[in-house]
């Protein structure tokens, strides 16, 4: 019983409401990142840090918001969610941030839920945009992203309507766990809607590498269009494969596969594959991006910089626009509810423009389709960015 | 018969890979009595040297390992002088935690170095498709299992032939024995790390040139217990034998039952084998059962 | 000046403690840490829930491989179905987080009857591989038995009350996992002076010599895999208390291997070791990181790339150096360091 009225008594003191939020001082805003900079997708964490550390220098280049310069504090947590918890908190408490832009992997963003919650913590999640993400809503969580769900519909139906291959027969590699229970539901819409013949689903284990005998049941199934599901060395491995049973295929896959890293170890296989993605990989825009990124990093950040560079930015942006918007009296509250309020704002046309004025508080969901050439490693992209 | 035929071929082609690693376990373990939680980072280590000397020198497949071996021997020793020489005498248990911290420094070393990304590793070898009767290949692949079998019957004339060999089999039986007639032990345990080292080298780099060098590569260590285990702690060769075995009930699992139990069914093997037969296929009988 | 330290009794000889002093300092130590939620902020808050939660995790599987000497590799597997037993119990059934927290624990303790049974022929790093085995196993099947587990979209863990007050975060949580480590310390404390405590310790020292003893083997190795595995099994309860959310890949490897670390670092087979483990090894990160931000501004070049990979280099430094340099672990740096203080001026 001890225990309990203690408990009681420490809960009653700590509720004590604080007068103002956190992380705003007059002059610096500081936001939060929790990501992986240790171990083997750290490459995610490092594009990350990039892509703030160029808006945040740009906002700041320009005056900052509204006279205070926004300040990135990064915290590492390997991608293990028990990791990002203590992260979170660790920012919350220690480091006093305002808001968190920056949020690692979809398991890790779900660990630190809670603490957003209830922090009321404007947050934007832009790296893992899946639906356990903004389903149900989180009403000062923000996501900026397609699900994997529609990137792998949008291929598919392009694949559908513009490579016909004869015969088609369709077959989709996934991994076993949310991720890949996201792209199993674009594959299985794509299957119904387009009556094609589905040659059958494997699931494999996050880490795999050998996947000769799920490309072995593909052949027999007689599968020419795939739903790639791997990632990184997976998915290369996927296609290395298919390439040495001599598959003709339509190969469509995860937009991890559009980083040049990527690209390197998977244009080996020879396939021209696509890729559904939300942020531009190719064209003007992304060039007078590269061009402007340069002020502010390094050659090595350059070199290091693909997609999740482009999308921090872009959620970087938005978030500063909503915290312009509330004027000197900067609060999470005021945050949030421009957040809710933004529509259509323009990010260079690196991706659709972000309008956070729906149910979802969802946005950037528009998918643009590019198909690869291997021989060059180059992307040309196919359509337009649309909804699917 | 032809599906058939080709999940038992790509199950040898990933087994070769297992046996490879597991041998070096074995090796470590024969000698020392130690198991070196820290090998698979040891094989990924020595990828990615193979990796840089390629980037540096253009070498070809031969010239390359004959320049990799001698470095990762090198490895080996230092490593087995600077982390397990000073533990001599401490509880076994002791000396495997060593290993597992020496598992952490290894993989922060190794990415601190080389990064993050991924790479190919083709060491000059085509990428060409190589027909064998119905059945494809890779060069690389085939080169997995030729190297496996030339390791096997290197380790068996070494074991059986060599002086060192039979002091290695000598300490193996009985250490403090083995010091009575005048073996050095310390010596035989650095020279069990370097040949254990240049078997990783063998492995990691085939593995890279057939699933990619990646800074997760590591985890193929702890991926190559169910075979270490089926051949028997001890047994070097018999490792060998039980990497191709488990490489077959992997791809054959997954190929028929599916369920992403390629994965797991290794490790389900362990247990059924460790109940059956507690010192493997082809380990010594004298593993004691109370 | 003291000469020695005698004891007469069987009583006096598995007592607890006979020294007054030692009960005056667990007093001040007790009552420091009721009194810890007033002083300190709510991270150094949270950071004493994750050490008390390490805790109690580390000394269930003290009493399996520091008392009894089965080495086991797959905690993560135990604290992994620990928490999706309190977690499914709580959220789909809606029991009382008083009840499911302990089912947890039961469910633990009854499936590691599943791995204890084919392992009671095995030792040594057998049976650690084992166990390693068998968590691979159990996160195979938590990932597959989508019905009950929720398989890859893992659970919420939310709204555990007790009389009304929310047991999840801030202070009442920090009293429920203090309460529940204190529990599972005494309990283990007095464990080891009974019958069975002593029993599991001749297993550990000789299993042939304890037969011949009559101690009926594969009773007391059973029981130590289902008395550890209930405590880990509510370690894991508390953990997914203190995260709120839970899916397989919170339960990786690398938890089974800080646990072993943890008690090989405290000093094997001490309850005192397993808890000086516990709170040197969660606290470790947090002092690397904060030495680090005394070498290095925060915002240089080099701090941003490279300091996240040298600091799991540094942890890993640290428990090798530790294992070469002291290799009976903290417990044995404290009895160093007791003997010298209690004997100065003398050498011995």
């Amino acid at each position: 019983m001890k225990h309990l009225a203690g408990a009681v008594i420490a809960a009653l003191m700590g509720s004590a409401a604080m007068a103002a939020d956190p992380g705003v001082t007059d002059t610096e805003i500081r936001i939060g990142d929790v990501n992986i900079m240790t171990g083997p997708a750290s490459f995610i964490g490092r594009a990350v840090s990039i892509g703030s550390k160029i808006a945040a220098d740009e906002i700041n280049a320009a005056g900052g918001v509204n006279g205070r310069k926004i300040t990135i504090v990064t915290e590492d947590d390997g991608y293990i969610p028990a990791r990002s918890f203590q992260a979170l908190t660790k920012l919350l408490e220690v480091d006093e941030i305002f808001a968190l832009n920056g949020t690692s992997g979809t398991a890790n963003v779900l660990a630190m839920m809670p603490l957003i919650e209830e922090n009321n913590l404007p947050t934007i999640v832009s790296t893992a945009p899946n639906e356990l993400v903004y389903d149900p809503v989180r009403p000062s969580v923000f996501t900026l992203g397609a699900s994997y769900s529609d990137a792998f519909y949008a291929q598919l139906k392009y694949i559908h309507e513009n490579t016909q291959p004869e015969n088609p027969v369709y077959g989709l590699i996934r991994q076993d766990d949310d991720f890949g229970l996201a792209v199993e539901h674009g594959y299985e819409r794509a299957v119904k809607d387009f009556g094609v013949k589905d040659g059958g689903i494997v699931r494999f284990k996050k880490g795999t590498s050998n996947f000769a005998a799920e490309m072995i049941q593909m052949r027999a199934a007689g599968v020419n269009v795939l739903a790639n599901g791997g990632i990184i060395s997976g998915a290369a491995n996927i296609l290395s494969e298919a390439r040495k049973l001599g598959m003709p295929l339509e190969s469509a896959q995860v937009w991890s596969e559009d980083m040049p890293l990527s690209v390197n170890l998977a244009a080996q296989a020879g396939y021209d594959y696509y890729v559904g993605d939300y942020v531009a990989l190719t064209g003007d825009d992304y060039d007078a991006f590269v061009e402007k990124a340069k002020q502010y990093v390094t050659a090595d950040d350059i070199a290091a910089m693909n997609r999740y560079t482009l999308v921090t930015y872009a959620a970087l942006h938005a978030m500063a626009e909503a915290m312009g918007q509330c004027g000197q009296d900067l609060t999470r509250a005021c945050t949030v509810e421009n957040l809710r309020k933004l529509k259509d704002f323009e990010v260079g046309g690196i991706m659709a423009p972000i309008s956070f004025d729906n149910d979802k508080q969802l946005s950037g969901t528009a998918i643009a389709v590019y198909q690869l050439d291997a021989a060059s490693k180059t992307f040309t992209r196919k359509t337009d960015f649309a909804d699917y | 018969m032809d599906l058939f035929l080709l999940f038992v071929s790509t199950g040898l082609v990933i087994g070769a890979s297992y046996g490879l690693i597991a041998m070096g376990f074995a090796l470590v373990y024969k000698a020392t009595g130690v198991v070196n939680f820290a090998h698979g980072e040891l094989v990924m280590l020595t990828a990615y040297v193979a990796f840089s000397l390629t980037q540096a020198f253009d070498l070809s497949f031969i010239p390359l390992m004959l320049v990799t071996i001698p470095i990762s021997m090198l490895i080996g020793l230092a490593l087995e002088r600077i982390f397990i020489r000073p533990m001599l005498g401490e509880p076994v248990f002791s000396i495997v935690m060593v290993t597992i911290g020496l598992a952490v420094i290894l993989r922060g070393v190794t990415m601190m170095i080389w990064g993050p990304d991924p790479h190919n590793l083709t060491a000059g070898v085509t990428t060409r498709v190589i027909m064998i009767g119905h059945l494809p290949f890779y060069a690389a692949q085939l080169m997995s299992i030729a190297a496996l079998a030339i390791c096997t019957a290197l380790a068996w004339a070494f074991l059986r032939f060599s002086r060192i060999g039979i002091a290695m089999r000598a300490v193996a039986a009985h250490e403090t024995a083995a010091l009575l007639v005048g073996i050095s032990v310390k010596r035989i345990h650095a020279i069990a790390w370097a040949l254990s080292a240049a078997l990783a080298a063998v492995a990691g780099v085939l593995f890279a040139m057939n699933f990619k060098l990646a800074p997760d590569l590591w985890f193929q260590g702890l991926k190559s217990f169910p075979a270490v285990i089926l051949g028997g702690l001890d047994a070097i060769l018999g490792s060998a034998m039980a990497g191709l075995i488990i490489g077959l009930i992997e791809n054959l699992s997954q190929g028929y039952i599916g369920q992403g139990l390629r994965e797991t069914s290794g490790f389900i093997v362990i247990i059924v084998v460790l109940m059956v037969r507690p010192y493997g296929l082809f380990g010594d009988k004298d593993i004691e059962r109370v | 000046m003291r000469t020695g330290h005698f004891q007469e009794t069987t009583g006096q000889l598995i007592a607890l403690t006979d020294s007054p002093a030692v009960i005056g300092w667990t007093g001040v130590l007790i009552a420091g840490l009721l009194a810890a939620p007033l002083v300190v902020g709510n991270y150094e808050l949270t950071l004493m829930v994750t050490v008390l939660i390490a805790v109690v995790g580390a000394v269930g599987l003290n009493l399996l491989t520091g008392t009894t000497g089965l080495i086991s590799l797959g905690q993560a597997g135990f604290l992994a179905v620990g928490a999706y037993g309190n977690a499914v119990l709580m959220v789909d059934y809606g029991w009382p987080v008083w009840l499911s927290l302990p089912a947890g624990g039961v469910v633990s303790a009854l499936i590691s009857l599943l791995v204890g049974i084919p392992s009671l022929r095995l030792k040594g790093l057998y049976l650690a591989i084992t166990t390693l085995a068998f968590s691979f196993i159990v996160s195979h099947v938590i990932l597959y038995a989508e019905p009950i587990t929720h398989g890859p979209n893992g659970i919420f863990v939310n709204g555990a009350k007790i009389l009304g007050v929310n047991v999840q975060k801030g202070p009442a949580l920090y009293y429920l996992t203090l309460f529940v480590a204190v529990c599972v310390v005494l309990m283990v404390l007095n464990m080891q002076r009974t019958r069975l405590g002593r029993g599991w310790l001749a297993i550990r020292d000789h299993d042939i010599a304890a037969r011949a003893m009559g101690i009926d083997l594969t009773r007391y190795k059973l029981l130590a895999f289902v008395v550890s595995s209930f405590i880990v099994g509510i370690a894991g309860g508390l953990l997914s208390l203190q995260i709120r959310f839970i899916n397989i890949d919170v339960f990786g490897l690398i938890l089974s291997i800080e646990a072993l670390a943890i008690i090989i670092l405290g000093g094997m087979g001490s309850v005192a070791g397993a808890i000086m483990g516990a709170v040197f090894l969660t606290l470790l990160p947090e002092a690397i990181r904060i030495a680090f931000n005394l070498i290095l501004t925060p915002g240089s070049a080099f701090y941003s790339t490279y300091v996240y990979e040298i600091r799991g280099v540094a942890y890993g430094a640290v428990i090798v150096a530790f294992l070469r340099f002291k290799p009976d672990g903290l417990i044995g740096l404290w009895r160093d360091a007791r003997k010298y203080w209690s004997n100065w001026p003398l050498a011995y």
